[in-house]
């Protein structure tokens, strides 16, 4: 099993809430997968698809977009926006020929650790499945 | 390339057992980025923070990033001791290898290469970090007051005596449901005594500015430092500044105009109490001009429909009744209630002089009220179910107070809530009465309930007590240091930050052609740096360069 896939996933973590839980996550030792690497932004409406793209085309197998849920977002109404700007993400995946399932948006609230660990390792699972990303081997061009 | 330090914290056991911090070490100083590589056992610790600084200077490191816990615990701690060293706070990064890597992820080797991907993309990131300034600003001592009723006017001449400047913004004209009073129960006293001189007291203090005839248009940020936008009736616009905001917007008297039983509107001789006070309650005359010869009173006209008793409108049907009798003691006076609710001091004496001045009182379980050529016909059914009917020349009915129409509109700009009848939500029922979930933002007044007088004045003192001691004069405000700014020479005017900001804090200057951002507004979510389309809006410490370093880093 040594050359078993290995995916590198990108996680998008809003500070408020969906960061809060992953800490949580931690601090009652539940399991996170050892292949989601975690950026913290002030809010989910911070990331744009443009930047999630760069992931993909960096090689990025999964990229998960995690903040608080509807109505909950500590600057009102951030959330909505990152909810509009990724309705079309999932289309704009299949147009780079990736599987759409590559792209997870999550409401996540500062009290679910256990979810938080569910989610992940869910999509985690999920990726390994898929495999790598076909990008992965192409050249990047700055 | 700016000199980097890495530190390595163990937190006791918490991360030393769970991560290879050897090979952790060994790796990145493999990767030639940084300058130098130190551990210590408890960073947080006094011991861990000296030598944390010392290390620092000794070194001299001019960034650093350090391998420990949550920035959520511990980024204030480190960011002090960057300043300390007279580093600024943003050089340096704090990466979260034990709630988000120790603790989650059982297998040691597994989680050593996790630490390794957090590390190096911190290594990275913190290049490109910047120097940000703290800004800070005196805290705005002074008071904004929406609404001058009796609840506003007090506020307003409470916090001005205490030397706060005070400005009262009107939508019509000062004195609220007062104005148009006759005599105030309890005391019975002419309403224009109580009110005028207050009202002159208002227009005369040097430290109250007023604002009559003028629409609150928007407020925007937060306690300590809030803009607002008036306009008056001309359209002029006009801004101030204050540092809390008192919603003092009162009530109204309810219409029954959408309750056929009482056929107002549609019977000559029904009149509200409102109506009959704003007519005066003198000789009573019906529509062709013959003196009124009796009067039915019916109470709690609304009460069903409002959802709650209005507690005032049982002593005020008494205080028209009884003057009333007080006019023309042959007008027969009938005061037609289901409950008596007469909650105020005083108030059970005032029923007692009423009935001694030959009111009568009789109870109803319900009521209609029907017109003939003789003039009008009560018919109520009485409890236990008998039916009763009086034949009268007038009804006044005693309607409750409904909630100020505008009060969503106000709560919505202040992020606050409204109850389900439309009066503002307290931050708490009991023990936080006059205070709001918004910071800096109160309630004085009818705005929060139905109430009389004397209640209305009870709580403008409170909220003006709670304004004073909560915005002390020289208190500074720290501002939020990540905030977002526009590249003047990328900005293309689109106006797309304007519509996405929740805040306000971006405008169009419209000469200029390119979006401005007010620090002191923006709360530093990001939201319009990911909007902007041609990248002039730029987030600080989460620009996109940053973020995409980062990225780079943990997919190479
Ligand atoms: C018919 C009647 C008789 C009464 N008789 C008595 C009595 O005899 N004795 C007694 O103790 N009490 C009496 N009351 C109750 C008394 O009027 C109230 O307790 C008191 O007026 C409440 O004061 P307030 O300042 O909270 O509200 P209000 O008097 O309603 O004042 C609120 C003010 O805010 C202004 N406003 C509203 N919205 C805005 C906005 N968006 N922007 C700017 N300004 C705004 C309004 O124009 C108004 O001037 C009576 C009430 C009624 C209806
Ligand atoms: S700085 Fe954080 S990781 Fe280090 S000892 Fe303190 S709590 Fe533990
Ligand atoms: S970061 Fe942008 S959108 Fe967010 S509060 Fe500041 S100006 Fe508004
Ligand atoms: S969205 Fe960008 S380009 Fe458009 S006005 Fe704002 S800063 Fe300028
Ligand atoms: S702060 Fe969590 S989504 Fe906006």
């Amino acid at each position: 099993m040594a050359d078993k896939f290995e995916p590198n996933i990108v996680g998008f973590l809003c500070n408020w809430c969906s960061y809060a839980a992953a800490d949580l996550a931690g601090s009652n030792k539940l399991e996170v997968p050892a292949t989601l690497t975690t950026i913290r932004v002030m809010c989910s409406s911070r990331v744009d698809p443009v930047m999630l793209l760069s992931a993909y085309l960096r090689g990025a197998d999964g990229v998960l977009v995690a903040g608080c849920h509807p109505g909950d977002c500590h600057y009102q109404t951030g959330n909505y926006l990152a909810r509009r700007r990724f309705a079309l993400m999932h289309k704009i995946l299949e147009t780079f020929g990736l599987d759409s399932n590559r792209f997870r948006l999550s409401w996540i609230s500062a009290s679910e650790g256990k979810r938080f660990s569910e989610v992940t390792n869910e999509f985690a699972e999920h990726i390994t499945k898929l495999g790598p990303n076909p990008l992965r081997k192409m050249p990047f061009i700055e | 390339m700016a000199k980097i330090g890495l530190y390595l914290c163990e937190c006791g056991p918490n991360i030393a057992d769970a991560i290879d911090l050897d090979r952790v070490a060994a790796e990145i100083e493999k990767d030639g980025k940084v300058a130098g590589i130190e551990r210590h056992k408890l960073f947080c610790s006094a011991d861990g923070k000296k030598f944390l600084a010392e290390s620092i200077k000794k070194n001299g490191f001019e960034r650093f990033v350090i391998a420990a816990c949550s920035p959520k615990q511990h980024e204030g701690t480190f960011a002090e001791v960057a300043s300390d060293v007279g580093l600024n706070p943003q050089m340096f990064q704090l990466v979260n290898i034990r709630e988000q890597c120790a603790w989650t992820v059982p297998d040691k080797e597994q989680a050593t290469g996790k630490a390794l991907r957090f590390i190096r993309a911190a290594v990275t990131r913190v290049q490109y970090h910047q120097a940000l300034e703290q800004k800070e600003i005196d805290c705005n001592p002074d008071v904004f007051v929406i609404g001058g009723g009796i609840a506003g006017i007090e506020v307003a001449l409470r916090t001005a005596h205490k030397g706060r400047k005070v400005f009262l913004a009107e939508k019509g004209e000062l004195g609220g449901m007062l104005k148009e009073r006759g005599l105030l129960f309890p005391a019975m006293e002419p309403a224009g005594d109580f009110l005028g001189p207050r009202i002159d007291a208002l227009r005369n203090n040097p430290q109250i500015e007023l604002f009559e005839n003028c629409k609150v248009k928007e407020v925007l940020g937060f306690f300590g430092s809030f803009v607002a936008l008036l306009e008056t009736q001309e359209g002029k616009e006009i801004e101030l500044k204050a540092g809390s905001v008192v919603l003092a917007t009162g009530a109204q008297a309810f219409n029954p105009k959408e309750l056929a039983e009482y056929g107002y509107g549609k019977l000559d001789g029904v009149y509200t109490a409102d109506e009959i006070e704003k007519r005066g309650v003198g000789k009573l005359l019906t529509e062709s001009a013959k003196p009124v010869k009796s009067v039915a009173v019916i109470h709690c006209v609304g009460r069903d429909k409002l959802g709650y008793c209005s507690k005032m409108c049982c002593v005020n049907s008494m205080k028209i009744a009884r003057q009333i009798r007080e006019q023309s003691a042959e007008t027969e006076v009938v005061e037609l209630y289901r409950d008596l609710c007469l909650p105020g001091k005083g108030y059970d004496r005032f029923y007692k002089e009423t009935e001694a001045k030959g009111v009568k009182f009789a109870r109803f379980e319900s009521v209609e009220v029907t017109g003939g050529d003789s003039g009008l016909t009560v018919k109520y059914k009485q409890p236990g179910g008998t039916g009763a009917e009086l034949a009268v020349d007038m009804v006044v009915l005693s309607t409750g107070l409904a909630a100020n129409p505008s009060n969503p509109e106000l709560a919505d700009m202040l992020s606050i809530s409204v109850d389900e009848s439309g009066f503002f939500v307290e931050e708490h029922a009991v023990l936080n009465p006059v205070s709001t979930m918004t910071e800096g933002v109160f309630i004085a007044g009818c705005a929060r309930g139905p109430g009389d007088t004397r209640d209305t004045i009870v709580q403008a003192s409170a909220t003006a007590g709670k304004v004073l001691s909560s915005l002390v004069p020289g208190k500074r405000l720290q501002l939020e240091t990540r905030t977002s700014e526009v590249s003047e020479k990328l900005c293309v005017g689109c106006g797309t930050c304007v519509t996405v900001c929740a805040y306000g804090a971006t405008t169009l200057d419209e000469s200029r052609h390119i979006a401005v951002v007010n620090e002191v507004l923006c709360r530093g979510c990001g939201n319009c740096a990911s909007a902007c389309p041609s990248g002039a809006a730029k987030h600080r410490h989460f620009t996109t360069r940053q973020l995409n370093q980062e990225v780079t880093e943990i997919l190479k």
